[in-house]
């Protein structure tokens, strides 16, 4: 583009045009702001009052949020236990292994798996796992469902940590003639570890916030989870937010605006730790580049 | 020496394949154990406390739920090896779960259709109460309102859209009604509570018959402004948010529906008489229905005839399958029904007073027994 | 070796998952897709049919009960619609919040904004929901909307934004909302490749004597275009496919297209989480299978939207999109 000749006139249209860009660039940047402290603080307002002992003690029976709690911690744990290994143990062969074709088609199906409508996976768990394989609703069909959906994230944050860890690094152990899993072990995996629990901790993040893989897989349970693994609904706090929020009475409303902002205060951890991890992870690749 | 390497497809071809195979092997199963036909019926009357603790697990009805929900510490009491956990869900819950073996009983206020009662042979609808549905409106300043099922039916088809409306205020004479928009609320999960409410349009007007008809979900005609909510409580909270609506409610949450300020409309049932629905229009309901329940205990009480006769009054069913895994959850599901329909256990004057059902009548009593009878391990 | 292995079984496993999902759906939505035929894109009329009742419907060789019909189109419709809506919202807001932020605020506060951005990203989609249900729409439908019946409605030909305004379930705030929830995905994306902008041909415009504006259309947005788009329609997906915060704030309407901006409308993923549970009181099947059917559609409306962004973004080699859900 050529420069336009700068004549007194044009140039007050131009900074008046600029301006005006950059006030409606500011508005968007405020409306962005907004909504974030708009929910969480209405969320405290209404339900610091609520947060009380009785939320840990008691089961939803009784107005607590006991068995929910316990619910979605369990469920975490068994994403992390099921799909922890499958998503690391993918990204590990995406990084290291495949080679440049096989790993493109692999990470186009993870790439689809990760775009798939969590509802869509709730139906699939309904379907097949509770209803065609009668595990009906329970703890197995919930984490699987939920597997499907994080799998995807935790291969990728493993394989883009491990990819960030410096060519000079493999290239020296394989030098000293390690075994790939020796230099996985000794040199790549302790440098490329906090991207990975990072992308832990978001599959973490995912299953404490998600409803809808949940309604027809986990249902729900007023009583705290067990271990049994078929057949045996289980609570998370999610649902309690959903169902409570449609019951008439105060009290009903009150349970569900706390299991939001225990929800919330999850999360909130969650992304604190990951974060840290993240640093953590983006100070040792520096260090290793100097 | 790597497969993957050299032949990248190779592997996924065959996850693929695996992938579809077992998919397809599990899709030409039956959706549901059929078991086979028994020539003569095992009958299993014993009752009582099972040796081991049972968990009866039990979903459906958001109407029938708080029923439940204040028998399941009694029923401990009295059998401490069984404990019931109710939850809601709707009625379409309680009979697909109840269907497909994800739950020991579904709650419903609709009995199984012929096709149901097809596809899963060894399911039964066991009546443990008779319950009705009031119509709930929100109009502040209007305490008495009269409505009928054909007007009914006209609001929810959309071809009466105003509380003024002649047809509203003809049955009205004296009532100062709104000009304001009617805004109907209905069900959005699959409700018995839909059931008998479109029963009860069904029987009133023959436009709503021949099109929308009655079952647990229909094909709800369009109309504007039309709003949704889930389970009974839902109901009652979206009417309660929203001025000039109307919702069908079932009785069980009446106390909700009062303390959430809404009004509860008399209807006109078959002789012409405007009644609201308590103990004793209920029961004339059921004491003036033309028929004996049949054996497959599956019978509207809909828009029965008799001058005092409530006209939306149903039967509170708990779907059960006949075949148990095992003796001991058997002779728990057969000790909570026989527990549950006895008036000096379950259907004790309070329980039922405490939700605003009604005792079942001898007669059904007498056709319940054999059916709870035929619960068994089967082997 | 042996890790080889492992890691390989590690990676076909998500492949499988997809292949499973897929042929479960197929396999179930089958019926009701020959059902419905074309009718499943151009029929009004969604219902599982009179199950208590009249004789059994047959199309195309396939029985369903009496009056069924499994037509799609007013979901698809509003699921086009509020996401469409999202988006219209989502993408110059995130876009023009994300220049102020990188181009006109100093760094040190820029970090603080991710931290925004990964609260707008992780807050369920439930609390989004009842924010929705709760405060933004009674809020709006008394403060917002009738100012905008009033303004826009009054321009003759735009009758969408006429009265009446409802109490605040519907289209415009289920769009609303979805922006929110889409906003995080775009504006982190565009975060990323803003920063990738190289800083000396920003300086040479800016020495040509542009303005800080004429230097972000000249220079700084066709530099970042491709992505741009490409993360537009990531969000798009998962508008697409957004369930809870849509079932408690779309009014869930069925059988009819949204006459206004603000009427209740319904979604296809709202439908399947609503009345999932129900279609197996269908003793035929036939009303999983249409359900089926629908999450079919939702699948290939979805993936097509998705493949799209990650085949842009593969062409222009900027950088890395997020994965989906906005992380």
């Amino acid at each position: 583009m050529a420069m336009p000749a700068l004549t007194a006139r044009r140039s007050v249209a131009r900074s008046v045009q600029n301006l005006a860009f950059w006030g409606l660039c500011a508005l968007a940047l405020a409306i962005i702001m907004v909504p974030s402290i708009w929910i969480i603080v209405g969320l405290i307002k209404s339900s610091l009052p609520l947060l009380n002992i009785n939320l840990i003690t008691q089961t939803t029976t009784n107005y607590g949020l006991q068995n929910a709690i316990l619910g979605t911690l369990l469920l975490s744990f068994g994403v992390l236990v099921v799909a922890g290994p499958i998503g690391i143990g993918a990204g590990i062969f995406l990084a290291e292994f495949a080679p440049p074709r096989t790993s493109s088609i692999v990470r186009f199906f993870s790439e689809v798996l990760a775009g798939v409508p969590s509802i869509v996976i709730g139906y699939t768990g309904y379907v097949l796992l509770a209803v065609r394989l009668h595990w009906g609703f329970s703890l197995l069909s919930a984490i699987l469902a939920l597997t499907a959906l994080v799998t995807p994230y935790i291969a990728k944050t493993t394989e883009v940590s491990l990819r960030q860890v410096p060519t000079a690094l493999h290239e020296g152990a394989v030098a000293l003639g390690l075994t790939m899993t020796t230099t996985l072990r000794k040199v790549l995996l302790p440098p490329a570890l906090p991207g990975m629990v990072t992308g832990l901790v978001v599959a973490v993040a995912i299953s404490t916030g998600e409803t809808a893989p949940l309604l027809y897989t986990a249902n729900f349970n007023t009583a705290d989870p067990t271990l049994q693994l078929t057949n045996h609904p289980v609570g998370y706090l999610t649902y309690v937010i959903y169902e409570y929020i449609q019951l008439p009475g105060d009290k009903a409303h009150a349970l569900a605006n706390a299991a939001a902002a225990v929800t919330l205060i999850f999360l909130i951890i969650l992304i604190a730790v990951g974060r840290f991890f993240a640093y953590q992870s983006a100070k040792r690749t520096n260090r290793m580049n100097i | 020496m790597n497969i993957v390497a050299r032949r990248p497809w190779a592997a996924i071809v065959v996850a693929a394949v695996a992938a579809i195979a077992m998919v397809t092997a599990c899709g030409s199963q039956p959706s549901a154990k059929k078991p086979t036909p028994k020539p003569s019926p095992t009958i299993n009357d014993q009752v009582g406390n099972p040796a081991s603790s049972v968990t009866l697990s039990e979903a459906g009805s958001s109407l029938v739920e708080p029923y439940l929900a204040a028998l399941a510490p009694q029923l401990t009491s009295a059998y401490s090896n069984i404990t019931l956990t109710p939850s809601a869900g709707g009625s379409g819950v309680g009979i697909s779960d109840a269907a497909t073996n994800l739950i020991d009983l579904g709650g419903s206020d609709a009995y199984l259709s012929d096709s149901e009662m097809t596809q899963y042979p060894g399911l039964m609808n066991i009546p443990i109460a008779i319950s009705a549905q009031e119509i709930a409106y929100n109009l502040p300043g209007v305490s008495d309102l009269k409505l009928s099922g054909n007007i009914l039916a006209e609001i929810y088809q959309g071809k009466i859209t105003k509380w003024n409306d002649p047809a509203i205020a003809k049955l009205n004479s004296g009532v100062n009604l709104p000009s304001a928009t009617i805004v109907p609320i209905r069900r959005v999960d699959s409700s018995g509570d839909t059931f008998i409410f479109s029963s009860f349009l069904s029987a009133t007007n023959s436009a709503w018959n021949n099109g929308p008809a009655f079952g647990t979900t229909v094909t709800w005609p369009a109309v504007t402004g039309e709003l949704t909510a889930t389970g009974n409580p839902g109901m009652v909270q979206a009417a309660h948010a929203t001025p000039d609506s109307i919702a069908y409610i079932g009785i069980s949450v009446k106390s909700s529906i009062q303390s959430a300020g809404l009004g509860i409309a008399e209807l006109q049932n078959k002789a012409g008489k405007f009644v609201s629905a308590s103990q004793a229009t209920i029961t004339s309901a059921v004491t003036n229905s033309a028929q004996d329940i049949p054996s497959n205990l599956a019978q509207s009480l809909i828009y029965e005839p008799g001058a005092q006769s409530y006209p939306i009054v149903n039967y509170e069913y708990m779907m059960v399958q006949k075949q148990q895994k095992d003796a001991n959850t058997a002779l728990a599901i057969r000790t909570f029904l026989t527990w549950a329909v006895d008036s000096s256990g379950g259907a004790n004057a309070t329980n039922l007073a405490s939700v605003n059902f009604i005792a079942l009548p001898s007669n059904v009593l007498l056709k319940i027994k054999p059916a709870i009878g035929s619960i068994t391990s089967g082997s | 070796m042996t890790l080889r292995w492992v890691s390989l079984v590690a990676a076909l496993l998500p492949i499988l998952l997809l292949c499973v999902i897929v042929g479960t759906m197929v396999a179930s939505a089958k019926a009701a897709v020959i059902y419905a035929g074309l009718h499943l894109f151009t029929g009004a009329i969604f219902t599982f049919g009179n199950l208590y009742g009249g004789s059994p419907s047959v199309h195309n060789g396939v029985t369903a009960p009496h009056n069924a019909q499994y037509g799609a189109a007013t979901l698809l419709v509003g699921t086009l619609l509020t996401s469409v809506i999202a988006l219209a919202i989502a993408l110059p807001v995130a876009v023009g919040g994300v220049l102020m932020l990188t181009e006109r605020i100093p760094p040190r506060l820029q970090n603080g904004f991710s931290v925004f951005l990964e609260l707008l990203a992780g807050i369920p989609s439930v609390v989004y929901g009842i924010w929705g249900v709760l405060i933004l729409g009674p809020f709006f439908a008394l403060h917002f909307f009738p100012a905008l019946a009033n303004s826009l409605g009054r321009i003759p030909f735009l009758t969408w934004f006429r009265p009446p305004v409802g109490a605040g379930e519907g289209l415009l705030t289920a769009g609303l909302v979805l922006s929110v929830m889409v906003i995080p995905i775009i504006a982190a994306t565009t975060r990323d490749l803003l920063r990738s902008v190289p800083v000396l041909h920003k300086e040479g415009a800016l020495a040509l004597g542009m303005t800080p504006f004429e230097v972000v259309r000249v220079v700084t947005l066709p530099f970042v275009r491709n992505g741009i788009l490409a993360a537009a329609l990531l969000g798009w997906a998962r508008a697409l496919g957004e369930t809870m915060a849509v079932l408690l704030i779309s009014g869930n309407a069925l059988n009819q297209f949204p006459q206004s901006i603000y009427s209740p409308v319904g979604t296809i993923a709202a439908t399947i989480a609503a009345t999932l549970d129900g279609a197996l009181t269908d003793g035929t099947g036939m009303a999983v299978s249409a359900l089926g059917a629908l999450a079919l559609v939702l699948l290939l409306v979805t993936l097509l939207t998705n493949w799209a962004g990650r085949m842009i973004v593969r062409r222009s080699s900027g950088a890395a999109l997020p994965v989906g859900r906005g992380f």
